[in-house]
């Protein structure tokens, strides 16, 4: 299932919406969309923040294969940003040292099984597998 | 839906999901928090990495005067992202 959202923020409950629908259609438990919601938004609104010069809009694909879900986000017409070579967050730092963001992605490496960036043809896809439970 | 509200005991109830489209919702209410406070979570259903960097703004706004934000009554799910932020025995929670 694929569906392009605005580059914009505002656009975060629309994605929640697809993502609970494609639940409900592949019958997965709802109870996992948590995670899946909390990956997906992390990414999007990295795409949206740091890629300033794309103008079209974001494009989320969701797939189960079997028990994995693949979860694809493709901006287009941008310049690369690789989110799997940001730096790693410092969490072991006292929180009043702590720099406010930065959280996002290390929040995805924590939640996805596998994480790749790939970028051609002035498009930038992130591929995330996460298992399923159960 | 995401609801910021300070009750008559004086705690912050955070209900709902708290994602990059409501930080400047939670902001606007955690902004004029100057004393030591307790916010409850105990509605709060979502919580993403923006969602985090407000309730860490506050903490630290509040510590460099001398007070605390303490978060009570969180989910275990909501726990759980505290957890991947290392912020679970950092940040005074209950």
């Amino acid at each position: 299932m694929e569906r392009r959202f605005p580059r914009d923020i505002g656009a975060l409950d629309s994605i929640f919406q697809f993502v609970a629908g494609f639940f409900a259609s592949a019958g997965i438990d709802a109870s996992q969309s948590f995670t899946v919601d909390l990956i997906i938004e992390e990414l999007f609104t990295n795409m949206v923040k740091y890629s300033r010069d794309g103008v079209h809009p974001i494009s989320i694909q969701l797939e189960q294969v079997d028990r994995d879900l693949i979860i694809r986000l493709v901006d287009f017409d941008v310049e690369p940003f690789d989110l799997t070579q940001a730096p790693e967050a410092n969490t072991s730092l006292p929180a009043r040292e702590r720099k406010i963001g930065g959280l996002g992605i290390h929040f995805v490496r924590q939640m996805a099984d596998r994480l790749s960036y790939e970028y051609a043809g002035r498009n930038s896809t992130i591929t995330i597998v996460k298992r399923l439970e159960g | 839906m995401f609801k910021i509200q300070v009750g008559d005991d004086g705690i912050v109830y955070l209900s709902g999901r708290l994602d990059a489209s409501q930080v400047e919702a939670a902001e606007a209410v955690l902004g004029q928090v100057t004393q030591s406070t307790v916010a409850d979570l105990s509605g709060l259903d979502y919580v993403s990495s923006a969602g985090i960097g407000v309730l860490l703004g506050a903490y630290k706004r509040l510590s460099d005067s001398g007070a605390t934000l303490r978060l009570i009554n969180l989910s275990p799910r909501v726990k759980t992202v505290f957890h991947y932020a290392g912020l679970d025995t950092l940040f005074p929670l209950e």
